[in-house]
């Protein structure tokens, strides 16, 4: 049957033959891709079906059919009075005041990885890199209690040492003080990430083109100026790309380490957006209302996102979505 | 040589990670072997030849997660035949295993969950305990020892019809319902306090001079470091500073009424008046004061902002504070080594004190047992829970197995040796035939109590607990005890303040309907609050100077009001005026 088919209609099935392996390499794509876009769907998308818990006042045991719809009460709430409002002015200034700290100091592990590989001593150049790329792995926890080990003032090595040598005659506790906490956070999240920031830019050095280097040499560049003329030009793609994402994404960074440093004295300064919700919401049960203020959040990372592209596309010519 | 130390080091981090593998798959082996064996009939032990169960226990009292182990465990294997698995129960559990509608087997509700049980039982979480006559057929101990406790959640909870859970220290009777050492009152080094001539300490601030003294007498503790009088702790705190609020119960006052949601409340316990946390003159500013007074004179461990309860606990068993906030924390210093040597921490009130202690509560307090709506044996579950119900339960819940840390003579309770040894010391070694393991590994890991340990065993003539026993008051004291007893002339410290008319009694509310909840608007409002009492109260309690503090205060009132602090409280003081003082009057 079938060769009488194709026999009566030849063009038909020249035409098919000649369709088929396009056909057939569309469908192969697709489902070569499609497992991820499942994934994306059930991992990205899907959870935004949760957003409906901000309209309802939420209580576990009931459910959301039997929990009371609220409308946009939660998203009012946030700003329905003066203090709320400074409430919520505080919380955004510490997020950004010290994202933008954060961000600043992201060329540190830029000029860092430049340093190292300068080192001519390979032992050494791998010794400062292992110790620095350490506490990367050291969890927030960790960190809380080894410097709450050194700062504490019955036992930390710190007031010991200072009061041994006379300069304090009271033990201070500095864990509980608010002078310079962006700057004090900020260094602490710089010693915790310096070594693991700067695998990245030591990748991208050991890939700009040696002949770069040779040619900067014949013309009589020394080390420096090889340093500033090849080296750091190579690395600003890898550090723009690098800072586009980490603006976009910034609005969410760093609870862990804030949750575990926050005290009464501290807080004022140090609560950022999640660890506000955190605080509020979740810690109290208010699901729905941490939900509402989650969304908010999500809507100004989009907006920081796109402007991150726009500042790209200023800057380098180039957007990265 | 090089390739061959790669080759070593590969074979090496091969081994890491198949040994991390198996240790996992162990663990997940063990599990399955428990859930195996739970369902298969063991012959040996049991004593009803019931097969043996494993059930979960979901306590929110406790953070303790695992298998109950030692003396406790193998007292329940061995009369029911059941395994007791605590299931975690912190953070954010509860709230996700409410969310999926299985809450375990027994589940027990804390005093701070209040609006967990009563949207259990509404969300069906919860078994009725009254289906198919379970209550009738197992419930006999329950039915018999703590009949109001049924009778008052059947009326607030289920209708008039349905039981779904019972409180904790059922009982009725006059007066203090606590033991030797009430809860609330002020306890200081009390060898220092003689060797200082034992002066008269008429009020409260009347504590600081003393403890000052009492530090330029011993600058340095056991280890060498320096004393304070007092060394506090947040992680505890809720919407306030918990170790100010606690302040108020030395005048009578309690935090909350007891029976509705009250955080910004403190309720005095004998007659029908209340403050508001923040009122400027109220006990709660006091407290904050007086720490800070404490904090001017150096008296404050400067780590108290930072430091948690742990860290507490071993500076005061190291003699690094002279000051405790409730008696029971004095133990925590009268170890053994100290008590011999004459030193220990011991209850010593000022004279204008009333403290507040807890009385009866015949409808059972707010700690909740309870059986999940989807348990795998209710019937097994329920005969556990009424056995703890009973005399023979109770007393093992209060004082551990018989025959090794208490038992009868003349038919009357005494603590043996052992008794002495591991109450004393949690972490004495128990024999292999009562379970092994320590003491405290073994003790009741759900943390519950069921009656009043206060009450007397129909079988024995004297109350549940030990410290009550006439073997116990007569029992050799250690030499910092019998110099207490001299000095105030009262064996206990229950009896002195009793006859002093230094106590204020709580009374229990019932009016046979639910407390109210929080509704989520004034809910939502008492966290914002919440949150700034807290902060600033803290700031205050270390301000330099008084000028500090008050500026500290007004900004915090300024605040807090902001957010809607009179709304919450004139909210909850409503509930209270409709509740508690429309009972007691």
């Amino acid at each position: 049957m079938q060769a009488d088919s194709a026999t009566l209609h030849p063009t038909a099935a020249k035409s098919k033959r000649l369709r088929k392996p396009t056909k057939h390499g569309r469908y192969q794509l697709f489902f070569m891709a499609s497992p991820f876009l499942i994934l994306a769907f059930l991992f990205s998308y899907l959870p935004l079906y949760g957003w409906i818990y901000a309209f309802y006042d939420y209580r576990p045991a009931l459910g959301i059919a039997h929990s009371p719809y609220v409308g946009f009460k939660w998203f009012t709430t946030m700003v329905s009075n003066e203090v709320q409002r400074a409430e919520v002015v505080r919380v955004l200034r510490n997020t950004f005041g010290m994202n933008l700290l954060g961000l600043m100091t992201s060329v540190v592990p830029v000029i860092f990885a430049i340093f190292l590989v300068e080192i001519k001593s390979t032992w050494y150049k791998k010794m400062v890199q292992i110790l620095t790329t350490l506490p990367n792995f050291v969890s927030w926890v960790l960190v809380y209690s080894f410097v709450f080990m050194m700062f504490s003032t019955q036992t930390g090595f710190v007031n010991g040492v200072l009061m041994d040598l006379g300069w304090i005659s009271e033990p201070i506790n500095f864990l509980a003080s608010d002078s310079h906490i962006w700057i004090k956070m900020t260094l602490l999240g710089l010693w915790k990430g310096l070594g693991w920031g700067a695998i990245l830019y030591i990748a991208a050095i050991a890939g700009i083109d040696q002949e770069l280097y040779e040619a900067a040499r014949v013309d009589g560049a020394g080390r420096f100026r090889l340093m500033w003329h090849v080296t750091v030009p190579g690395l600003m793609p890898t550090y723009f790309v690098l800072l586009l994402l980490s603006i976009a994404g910034f609005i969410s960074a760093g609870f862990e380490q804030f949750y575990v440093f926050q005290n009464a004295v501290n807080a004022h300064d140090i609560e950022v957006l999640d660890l506000y919700v955190y605080n509020i919401g979740i810690a109290n049960s208010s699901f729905s209302y941490s939900t509402a203020v989650s969304i908010l959040k999500s809507l100004v990372s989009v907006f920081l996102l796109f402007i991150a592209n726009r500042l790209s596309k200023m800057v380098r010519g180039e957007s990265i979505i | 040589m090089i390739v061959k130390g790669r080759k070593l080091s590969f074979v090496l981090s091969v081994l890491c990670l198949v040994l991390v593998i198996s240790a996992c798959s162990g663990g997940s082996n063990d599990a399955k072997n428990t859930s195996s064996a739970s369902n298969s009939p063991s012959g040996s032990s049991g004593s009803e030849q019931l097969p043996e169960l494993t059930i979960d226990v979901l306590s929110m009292l406790t953070d303790y997660a695992g298998p109950q182990e030692g003396w406790f465990a193998k007292i329940v294997k061995d009369k029911f035949n059941i395994k007791l698995n605590l299931v975690n129960s912190t953070g954010e559990v509860v709230p996700s295993r409410m969310a999926s509608g299985d809450l375990g087997d027994l589940v027990v509700f804390g005093n701070e969950n209040r609006k967990e049980y009563s949207d259990s039982i509404q969300g069906g979480l919860l078994l009725d305990w009254t289906k198919d006559g379970l209550l009738d057929k197992y419930g006999t101990n329950i039915k018999k020892y703590a009949s109001k406790g049924i009778e008052a959640n059947m009326k607030m909870f289920g209708d008039g019809k349905h039981v779904y859970g019972i409180g904790e220290s059922v009982g009725d009777g006059e007066g203090s319902s606590e033991l030797n050492k009430l809860t609330m009152g002020p306890s200081i080094r009390w060898d220092l306090y003689q060797k200082l001539g034992s002066p008269k300490i008429t009020k409260l601030e009347d504590y600081l001079p003393l403890l000052k003294k009492m530090q330029e007498l011993e600058p340095k503790s056991d280890s060498g470091r320096k004393t304070y009088g007092f060394s506090l702790w947040s992680d505890w705190d809720g919407n306030f500073m918990n170790l100010a609020r606690t302040i108020g119960s030395y005048y009578g006052y309690q935090g909350g009424d007891g029976f509705n949601p009250g955080d910004m409340l403190l309720v005095s316990a004998t007659e029908p008046k209340y403050q508001g946390l923040l009122d400027e003159n109220g006990y709660y500013i006091q407290g904050l004061q007086f720490y800070n007074k404490a904090n001017q004179m150096g008296l404050l461990d400067p780590d108290s902002v930072t430091q948690k309860f742990g860290d507490v606990a071993n500076k005061l068993k190291d003699g690094q504070v002279f000051f405790t906030p409730w008696t029971w924390l004095d133990d925590t210093y009268n170890t053994e080594n100290h008590t011999s040597a004459g030193k220990g921490i011991m209850p010593v009130p000022f004279a204008e004190e009333k403290a507040i202690t807890f009385g009866y509560t015949p409808y059972g307090g707010e700690r909740k047992w309870a059986i999940g709506a989807k348990a795998k044996d209710p019937a097994r579950v329920l005969m556990l829970i009424d056995w703890l119900y009973s005399p023979e339960g109770m007393m093992v819940l209060q004082n551990g197995p018989k025959g090794l840390t208490w038992d009868l003579k003349d038919g009357k309770p005494y603590v043996t040796e052992f008794g002495w040894k591991a109450y004393q010391n949690p972490d004495t070694e128990v024999p292999a035939e009562y379970g092994g393991n320590t003491y405290k590994n073994g003790s009741v890991k759900i943390n519950n109590s069921t009656l009043n340990s206060n009450l007397i065993n129909p079988e024995t003539g004297e109350p549940y607990h030990h410290d009550m026993w006439s073997s116990t008051l007569d029992h050799q004291p250690n030499p910092v005890l019998s110099s207490w007893r001299e000095a105030m002339g009262a064996k206990t410290m229950n009896e002195y303040y009793t006859k002093n008319n230094m106590i204020a009694v709580t009374k229990q509310t019932f009016t046979g309907e639910p407390p109210v909840q929080l509704t989520t608007d004034i809910q939502q409002k008492q966290n914002e609050v919440g949150k700034v009492i807290k902060e600033f109260s803290w700031k205050m309690v270390i301000a330099k100077n008084d000028a500090d503090f008050n500026k500290l205060k007004q900004q915090m009132i300024e605040k807090a009001k902001g957010l809607g602090y009179d709304e919450v409280l004139a909210w909850e003081a409503e509930q209270t005026k409709k509740t508690a003082f429309a009972q007691n009057p």
